[in-house]
């Protein structure tokens, strides 16, 4: 019986089987790619997304979001931006790679900063964006904003002090530790230099060379007393090299020690500001009243655009090389899926070209002429070969809300990224904070704002400067819990009498060791006053945290610093005195071998020895 | 409990179809990849395509897919390994390359290191299972098969409704 490969009778059953599941995909196509599409783009944004409604027009290879809502990851409160309408215009060739090219994008009835009815849920997880907002929860930690200190200069106590709090005393216990194991590495080293049997025999043999009549040796004798001279003096300069040797291993420990030694004057630096900070004295120097009242603030703002800055670098990578990411969620092992990015093709992610240019009439704050563009946003810069360009500027004469221009380059085509971000928002009310460490309040009112803020390399080298300026400053005084004391009173009647606001903060450094200086009209005003009142008893104070700290950690630094220099000292005469011997026993034998050699020997090629 | 019993009811409607041993042994060596591999991919949906069109065994298909489920969970770091291995030769990266930029191809997910060394992995499985099943099914046969054929247990099994849908699919 010939045996049949094929079952055509199942063709139909097969055919019916193909046609349910396009049944099942028409039907459940739209809620899987809403609840698809929520999923995914809260997970790589790190906030809540919401979509109201999601449509798909197959024949148009167009999809529409309706009610769309982006939680802000830093206020849960409020959306980021919420949109009436999106609709993408799809590459139907990319989508059959899998590829999502988006060729147009449009959007209608967009808001920013608006409030929720209900609150965002904290995205948490494993996910990449939660890591980031946790990373640079923690950036902000690293810096030393001190606050505002008001403490009347008659509650401060005596400063009790314990040893084992000062740095300097536990720096000079491990200084002396090391000095005495350098000491005793220094002793090993001189052991085993072992050049006194080199010595003596180099000696003996100038010595009985010095007696001896080269006439007499003849020819044989004479080459025979050249040749011991010559190994000897090799010996010798094996010696030398050993000895050369120590004094770089030597130098280096007690460099060592001198670096330890100037460590301990920083560390004392240190104790006095940790001294100080237990007796709590007012604060009046004008930069770090700047800091402590905007300080705070300040961060929060460049803690914002380092997160977006972050996602980008993540999300953009410059490269053409395969690149791993988490596979998808499923019962088996998710895995790894790998992009393999192509030159010529498309990328993983690309929207060409998304553009929103829209009025708002009527009277209403947000009235006026919005315009804004995103070009080149993609998973793969280096495909696409431009960088992301990102603009959006509002223009609304005699508004409350008078112009906002946002400006954005995202730069990955090359390895060396650079992401920058400008912010200009013109007659803008302002958001009111609370001054840290005073119960004091500030109201900006209607004033501008500017953010510039450049990331390079992945976050080597950072830039970022948030300024902010109004003319209707109004500040209040929250006394519900305790009156205010002296200090605090003065510093209220400075403040409380200004109407005008000029703060700049400024951020520099790399990611990983970033610098905050934050400056305003205030700093100086209230410094002054600060000074002029309680400037003589708080200097008083600082002298008797000086005298205290000194008198703790002096009995352990001085007698160390002594010790170093007696192990320095004692270093570099040992060396000397070695090389000295070395030097007189080498200066015979070259004597010797000259007096042999005279000329008699010709072909004897004297050895060259460094001096 | 139900899953147990309709698995028994496949194997024993399988050992003793009209199919030779060694079309049972080939649907079970090509329905092995539904269990080894990650389900939801495009490819399954040409695997089961080629069990129905195919003669081989339906039965011994389905017989192989409830088999290898454990053993694709059991094996799965094994395939994350060997995936990772093939995807990152830099000798095969222009093949993965034109895959990935070909139409239809990336929605089967073959850039996973799962699914890609899953497959791999059946793809050397699957002769050693056709060889073996291929021998067990006609020892089956030889030995207990004819006593099994006449216990009640059996018929009870082969009256069911489900055995007319199955005998559609049987082997010619």
């Amino acid at each position: 019986m010939r045996l049949k490969i094929f079952r055509w009778k199942a063709i139909g059953p097969l055919l019916l089987l193909f046609a349910i599941i396009a049944l099942v995909v028409v039907v459940f196509a739209e809620p899987i790619a809403h609840d698809t599409t929520e999923e995914a783009s809260t997970e790589l944004l790190g906030t809540q997304v919401d979509v109201g409604k999601l449509d798909l027009y197959p024949r148009k290879a167009s999809v529409d979001l309706r009610a769309l809502q982006i939680a802000d990851p830093f206020r849960l409160t409020r959306n980021l931006l919420e949109a009436d309408e999106i609709r993408l215009k799809l590459n139907p060739t990319a989508l059959a790679e899998k590829k999502l090219v988006i060729e147009q994008l449009s959007l209608s009835g967009m808001r920013f900063g608006t409030t929720r009815k209900t609150p965002a849920r904290p995205v948490e997880g494993n996910g990449f964006a939660p890591k980031i907002l946790q990373a640079v929860d923690q950036w902000t930690k690293q810096f030393n904003v001190p606050l505002l200190s008001l403490t009347p200069i008659d509650t401060i106590r005596q400063l009790v002090l314990n040893p084992s709090q000062l740095t300097t005393v536990s720096q000079a216990q491990a200084l002396l530790a090391r000095t005495d194991s350098t000491r005793k590495a220094l002793d090993q080293g001189f052991q085993q230099l072992n050049i006194r049997p080199t010595l003596d025999s180099a000696g003996a043999l100038a010595q009985r060379l010095s007696a001896t009549d080269p006439s007499k040796l003849g020819l044989d004798g004479t080459r025979q007393a050249i040749q011991s001279v010559q190994q000897t003096l090799r010996k010798l300069d094996a010696a030398k090299n050993r000895v050369e040797q120590l004094e770089q291993s030597t130098r280096a420990g007690v460099q060592l020690l001198g670096q330890g030694a100037g460590m301990l004057d920083q560390a004392r630096q240190k104790d006095f500001a940790f001294a100080r900070s237990l007796l709590k004295l007012p604060t009046f120097s004008a930069p770090d009243i700047g800091n402590a009242f905007f300080g705070q603030v300040s961060i929060e703002r460049f803690k914002q655009a380092l997160y977006w800055a972050e996602l980008a670098q993540k999300y953009m990578p410059p490269g053409l090389l395969p690149r791993p990411s988490p596979g998808p969620q499923r019962l088996r092992a998710a895995g790894h899926t790998i992009e393999f990015p192509r030159e010529k093709d498309f990328p993983r992610f690309l929207l060409e070209e998304g553009l929103l240019d829209f009025s708002i009439g009527g009277t209403s704050a947000a009235r006026g002429a919005y315009a804004a563009t995103v070009r080149g946003l993609t998973s793969a810069p280096t495909l696409y070969g431009r960088p992301t360009v990102i603009t959006a500027n509002r223009r609304a004469a005699g508004s409350a809300l008078a112009a906002i221009d946002v400006d954005a380059i995202l730069d990955h085509v090359t390895t060396s990224t650079k992401d920058s971000a400008s912010a200009r928002l013109r007659g803008l009310k302002l958001p009111s904070f609370d001054i840290p460490g005073v119960p004091f309040r500030l109201d900006p009112g209607i004033g501008t704002s500017n953010l510039d803020f450049t990331m390079r390399g992945g976050g080597a080298q950072l830039y970022g400067r948030w300024a902010i300026s109004s003319q209707q400053v109004r500040w209040s005084v929250d006394t519900a819990g305790r009156s205010l004391n002296d200090l605090e009173r003065l510093v209220w009647r400075v403040v409380s009498g200004l109407s005008e606001l000029e703060v700049v903060a400024e951020l520099g450094g790399a990611v990983a060791s970033p610098r905050l200086s934050v400056r305003s009209n205030l700093d100086r005003a209230v410094s002054q006053r600060l000074q002029a009142v309680v400037g003589e008893e708080v200097a008083r104070a600082e002298r008797m945290v000086r005298a205290k700290v000194d008198s703790l950690v002096a009995d352990k630094v001085e007698p160390l610093k002594r010790r170093i220099a007696v192990v320095q000292t004692e270093a570099n005469a040992r060396i000397r005195a070695e090389r000295q011997r070395l030097e007189q026993v080498e200066q015979q034998l070259q004597a010797e071998l000259k007096r042999l050699s005279g000329g008699l020997v010709p072909g004897i090629q004297l050895p060259k020895i460094k001096l | 409990m139900l899953t147990l019993l309709k698995l028994i009811q496949s194997m024993i409607k399988t050992l003793h179809s009209e199919g030779t041993p060694g079309q049972v042994a080939a649907g079970i060596a090509i329905g092995s990849v539904l269990g080894l591999t990650p389900l939801l991919n495009l490819h399954n949906l040409l695997i089961f395509s080629f069990v129905v069109l195919l003669n081989v065994s339906f039965g011994g298909a389905m017989l192989g897919w409830a088999l290898f489920v454990p053993v694709g969970f059991l094996l799965d770091p094994v395939f994350h390994a060997v995936g990772l291995e093939l995807l990152q030769a830099p000798s095969l990266r222009p093949l993965w390359s034109t895959l990935t930029n070909t139409p239809l191809i990336p929605y089967t997910n073959f850039n996973n290191t799962v699914v890609l060394g899953s497959f791999a992995g059946w793809m050397l499985l699957s002769v050693p299972i056709f060889f073996a099943a291929r021998y067990g099914v006609a020892r089956y046969r030889a030995t207990i098969g004819e006593r099994v054929r006449q216990s009640r247990f059996y018929r009870a099994v082969t009256a069911s409704q489900a055995y007319n849908w199955y005998r559609m699919f049987r082997p010619g």
